[in-house]
This record gives structure tokens, sequence and C-alpha cells, in this order.
């Protein structure tokens, strides 16, 4: 198990989350504690109705735990009001989710503006950041297309910029290879390692994806909504 | 800005479900906006009959309206010609008035005994030249009512104007060759059989004082055509009688009306109340340029009579017209029915369409609000929807409505409104009905938001793991 530190981006002590369906109470995390370091490709593991989503959608402080304490980018996120932890996602956490979740009214070239815009980043600011990422992930000249002129692994390449333009402490990804072919899939795991490495961000996936499991530098494997193992990979932490 | 852009992009996503919604709001509007301009023209038209007729502001001595109808003769302003002059003179309302002339109300007994027929009448005496120029009133252009010219001359007290009923009644329709007017039929104004040894005293009195009128040394009036006598109770009390040629027969609105009119020069009338003692006028009618300087009008005619200690009141044409305020406030009336209707209408609409599009874009609003949007944001995105669903919709509606207005008012449909004796060309007046238009399209954008806040406020509340989860 890793220690609650400094140089951690999320920091869990004792988290529990449990669903009520219907009346009955249902267990989904059971009492978790660890800590994910900065600047690593961190991956969560863990077999079908394990806690893993569970576990990103309270470190992407989208849900809240029951109980326990959740400190996100030097953050207790439970503390915090609605319009609060919206305003704390828009500037801190970037998301990639698995079916790319892009909007579909706007051109690629404004679902990656659309953070900045969030954030009233000025107007020749924006242009140059958005300009800048979608150079990186290779869509430079796919600015103007709308989502469904987009293959999958375009859509995901404009998501992974989306989630980047802001500079996010981390970034969280929920299955981002599941609805990719094992080779748009694994062009879209070396995009993201390439990013996280230029960037200097911090990845957490939650996956079943082999390939990714591979390229992690921390693993940690969730199995009924515990924490069963954490493997710290060979880059320096 | 981009929360409009994001609307209008969205608005045509589904693009069949929008042009729905968007033909129900623009065919709302132009119902209103269509009904709304048909109202103001009506309002319009049955102004301006009431003007042309009454004047916009009569001045009466005070109490007359209240209690003095039934005796006119004794209700008379005194010297009327001062008051008269006193108006006319007047610097503002000189430049407001477009006529200023007397009026001499009355009511008596017609008789035509030719025909051994009479019937009680009111009538009322104008200034022929003056009555014409106020039948030329036409401020909104709604068009020709009635008869413009009575055919009377200022200098010829002998001829009258009547209604269509009272020569029908009197049985003179063979004598003036009207279309339309049954002859009497024979026998049926003759004394019934059981009453012929006492014929009627009505008649026989006014025969009597016809007779002795004559015989008083008053000249004969002249009676080419068809010709009535009018009895009627002098100021004093004493009764009179008066000859009157019939120049023209006008159809007026009211039946009953129709059946009792007697329009005449005003000296003749006079002749008939005052006989030979000082001659009054029941009131002095005052014909604006424009019906928005009734107001200032009306508050300087009371100014004035009260520098000259003058003991007068004023009425204006809706107090002088009670079906004005009636007529006007039955069609407002439909037209709040039907604003309400199309405005429920547009409401369940709009709110049909935005519930749908909350229910397909829920997995939408869970990846917004993940990444960062507030819930006050996610309902200001829908409101904007459904408020620009409005706009768009009651824009389309304003150009409709001017599109079946230049239709109809370049068509030859004409009506009869209310009050008024001739069918006119039907109009609707939707140039310059800004504060009309105003109304409808705000109404509408309204009315659309508000439509937009129950499923704008179910977007808002939404879990964002339970969006994101909505397939």
């Amino acid at each position: 198990m890793t220690n609650l530190s400094n140089h951690s981006v999320v920091a869990l002590a004792d988290v529990v989350k449990t669903y009520k369906v219907g009346d009955v109470p249902v267990p989904a995390l059971k009492g978790i504690t660890f800590s994910i370091p900065r600047q690593r490709f961190t991956v969560i593991v863990g077999p079908s109705g394990s806690g893993k989503t569970t576990l990103l959608n309270l470190i992407g402080c989208i849900d809240k735990p029951t109980t326990g304490q959740l400190t996100v980018a030097g953050q207790d996120v439970a503390t915090l009001s609605d319009n609060a932890i919206s305003d704390f996602r828009a500037q801190r956490v970037g998301f990639i989710f698995q079916n790319f979740s892009l909007i579909p009214v706007f051109s690629a070239y404004e679902n990656v503006e659309y953070p900045l815009l969030l954030l009233g980043v000025e107007a020749g600011e924006r242009r140059r950041r958005t300009t800048r990422m979608l150079k990186a992930v290779g869509l430079a000249d796919r600015g103007a297309q709308r989502p469904n002129q987009l293959s999958g692994g375009q859509k995901q390449r404009v998501a992974i910029a989306r989630a980047l333009v802001k500079d996010p402490d981390f970034v969280l990804a929920d299955e981002p290879t599941a609805n990719l072919d094992s080779e748009t899939g694994a062009a879209i795991i070396q995009l993201m390692r390439r990013m996280q490495e230029e960037y200097a961000t911090t990845f957490v996936f939650s996956t079943h994806d082999r390939q990714l499991m591979s390229h992690a530098d921390e693993t940690f494997t969730i199995r009924d909504g515990l924490l069963v193992e954490h493997v710290s990979g060979a880059r320096p932490c | 800005m981009l929360m409009l852009k994001i609307a209008a992009r969205n608005l045509f996503r589904n693009t069949r479900r929008s042009v729905t919604t968007l033909s129900t709001v623009a065919i709302g509007a132009a119902a209103i906006l269509v009904f709304g301009a048909y109202i103001t023209y009506i309002q319009y038209g049955v102004q301006t009959n009431a003007v042309q007729r009454t004047g916009h502001l009569q001045v009466f001595r005070n109490g007359y309206f209240a209690l003095g109808t039934a005796a006119p003769g004794t209700w008379g302003i005194d010297q009327y010609a001062t008051v008269l002059r006193l108006i006319r003179q007047d610097p503002t309302l000189q430049s407001l008035a477009a006529v200023v002339t007397p009026i001499q109300s009355l009511a008596g007994i017609a008789g035509n005994f030719e025909n051994n027929t009479s019937k009680t009448f009111f009538g009322v005496g104008f200034v022929p030249s003056e009555r014409d120029r106020m039948k030329q009133w036409n401020e909104y252009g709604t068009g020709s009512q009635g008869l413009k010219r009575s055919g009377l001359k200022d200098d010829d007290l002998a001829e009258g104007i009547t209604g269509i009923g009272l020569v029908r009644i009197l049985g003179l329709c063979e004598r003036l060759h009207l279309d339309d007017c049954p002859a009497t039929p024979p026998g049926a104004s003759e004394p019934a059989e059981a009453t012929s040894g006492d014929a009627s005293p009505t008649l026989i009195n006014v025969e009597e004082l016809a007779s002795r009128d004559k015989s008083d040394g008053e000249p004969p009036t002249p009676t080419a055509g068809a010709t009535i006598d009018l009895l009627a109770a002098t100021a004093g009390g004493a009764p009179n009688v008066v000859t009157l040629r019939i120049a023209k027969v006008e159809l007026q609105p009211l039946k009953e009306l129709d059946d009792n009119y007697v329009g005449m020069n005003i000296g003749l009338a006079q002749n008939l109340i005052y006989g030979r003692s000082e001659h009054k006028a029941t009131g002095i009618v005052v014909q604006l340029h424009r019906t928005e300087d009734l107001g200032v009008a009306r508050a300087r005619l009371a100014s004035l009579f009260k520098e000259h200690a003058l003991d007068l009141e004023v009425r204006d044409f809706t107090d002088l017209n009670p079906q004005y305020n009636q007529i006007i406030d039955l069609f407002a009336s439909i037209f709040s029915f039907i604003t309400a209707t199309i405005s429920i209408v547009v409401l369940f609409t709009v709110t049909n369409a935005m519930s749908m599009s909350v229910i397909e874009r829920t997995g939408e609003i869970g990846t917004t609000r993940a990444m960062g949007i507030r819930r006050g944001g996610i309902r200001k995105q829908f409101l904007v929807e459904g408020s620009l669903l409005g706009a768009i919709g009651a824009s389309v509606g304003v150009m409709l409505a001017q599109v079946v207005a230049y239709a109809v008012n370049h068509s030859p449909i004409t009506w009869t409104p209310p009050g008024a004796g001739a069918p006119i060309p039907l109009r609707l007046y939707m140039n310059g009905a800004y504060a009309l238009i105003a109304f409808t399209w705000i109404g509408l954008l309204v009315v659309s938001a508000l439509a937009a806040l129950i499923p704008a406020n179910r977007a808002a509340r939404m879990q964002v793991v339970d969006a994101l989860r909505h397939v």
C-alpha cells in the first residue's frame, strides 16, 4: 500500500462508497486507502463490478465518498459546494471517456477550445493553445470537422486534446481504448504516453486492456471494493 | 454569445421536431397578431363612426347628460352663440378642433296625415355644412361609413333626413321610391272598425295643431315631395308643430334609431322647441383633428368654463356612445382568451420539445458537467434554447402576419362594423402596430422560456454520474 505523501495528486484515506438500490445498500468501495503520485501513468485494474469506475468517479470529483477522506490536488473535495467542485473540475481535472463524449454540435476545434471558454481564457490565448493541442494529437487539419465526420481514433485524439488543453493537474480516462480496435488502441496509448511525458501531467486510467497495463508506471488492482495490489513500475516516481 | 451559438446549433439537431415546434409558435404568433390587427381596425372603425356622428367632445349644461335628456328644451345652453365663439376663438382649441358646432336634441311625434299615420320620433338639429364636415373625419383611414353628405342646406330650414324605418312606418316608401322599403298594405293604417267612431286622439290633435299652426299666419312650409309634420313640446310646455320635407332617407345602424330618427337644420329644431323665444342649443359638439388630443382639449374646455364661470359639463365620445366601450371590451376579452389559449399551446409544445431534448442529451449533460459546467450553466443553456425557439418562432410569426395582413388589405372583402350603417372594406391594421408586435414577440419569448424552465431544471438537477451512465 502507498502512504499519503506531498507528491500525491490524489490521496484516499479509508474511503467507503455505498449506493442504495431501492432500500438495499450496495457497497462499491469498502474502505480504500492509497495515493496516486504526480506525473505518472497510473492504471487501475480489476474485474467488472470491482469498483474501478466508482473509484475513478470519486477521484474525478463527480461523486462523493460515503465516508472517508478524499484529497484531490491538495483539496479536501468532500467539503466543497456543488458550484465549487464544478469550478474545481473545470480547472484541475481532465476527462477522457470510453465513448469519447465529444459535443456533437461542435467542430473538433471547438470541442478542444470549450474547456478554455469555461475558464474564461482570452481569445488569442485560446486560439494558440487549441491549435497547438490539435497539432500535438495530429489533427491540425481536422479542426473544422464535426465528431460525426471523424473516425473513432480521431475522436479519441480530440478527447485527449480536450482533456489536456487546460493544463490540468491530472487526466482521468475510463477505459479509453475499449471502443477502439487494437491497432488504433495502441496508437492512442502511445499518444497518451507521449502527451503525459511531454506535458508532465498525471494520467489515471481504469482499464482491462493489457497493452495499456504494460505502459503503466503504477498499477492498482481493485477487487470487491478493496485495493488488493499496488505495483510500482520501473519508471521513477 | 457562446450559449446562443450552442443553442442555435442544438435546435437543429432534430430538425423535424424543431420545425414542428417553431411552426406552432409562428402560427400562434401570427394568429395573435392578425386578430390583434383586426381588433385595432375595429376599434378605429367604431371610433371613426362615433366621432363622425357625435364628435370627440360635447358640451352640455351641467346635469343635462344625467337628468335632462327627456326635456332638452329646458336644459338648453343659454347664449350658446357666446359659448361657441369662446371655444372657436380659444388659441389652444383652435389648433386642436376640426369642427365646433351646436346641436339641438328633440323628441315628439311625427305624422303623415295623408296616410293617417303617426309615430314618436327623436331627432337632432344641426348645422348641415358643419355636420357634413364632421362626416369627413377619417383619422385612421378606415374608409367611408354611411352617407357622407346630408344633402341639406344651411339656409333651408324646411328639409330634413329620416331613418328608413320611420318613413316605412309612416307609409312613405312608395312616395319616396325607396328600394327594400315595403309599401303599407291597403287599410293597414286605417283605424279599426271598433274604434273608427273615435279616431286616434294623437292624430286629431296633430291635425288640429297643424291647422292651428298654419292659421297663426306662419308661412306654409314648401312640401314638394314627401313631408311629415313634427309635433313637440316647446321649452315652455306648449305644443308646437312644424312641417319637414324629407330630403334624404338614411339607414341608421340600430333598428330603434332607424324607426325614430329625424335629422334637421338646427334652425327648424329651435323653431319647434323654442318658438319665438330665445333660441338655445342642447349641446356644442367639438370634433378634434386627432383623438390623442382629447385629454388636452377636454382640460382646456374645463378651464375655459371655469374662467368664465359657465355651468357647463363636457362629455367625450365614449360617454355619448356607451356601445363603444362595450364593443372594445368585448373584443379585448376575446383577444385575451385567444392569446391565453395560444400561449398554453405554445407552452406545452415547447415544454415537450425541450423535455425530449433533455432526455436525448443526458449523456452530453453528464460530459459537460464533468468538464466543469455548473448546474446553473446547464439550466441557462436549456432556457436559452427554449427562448430561442420562442424568438425564432415569434419572428417568423410576425412575418407571416404581415403577409396575411397584406393579402387581406388588398382583397375586396367588406364588412359592416357595429354601429355603422354601410359595409366598409375589411382591413388589418398591422403597419405601425409596434406595441402589438412587441407584446406578441416578447410574450411568446417569455412563454417559451417558462416552458423550458421545467426541463431545464430537470437537466440541472441530474447527478453527473447518473447522466454519464445514461445510454
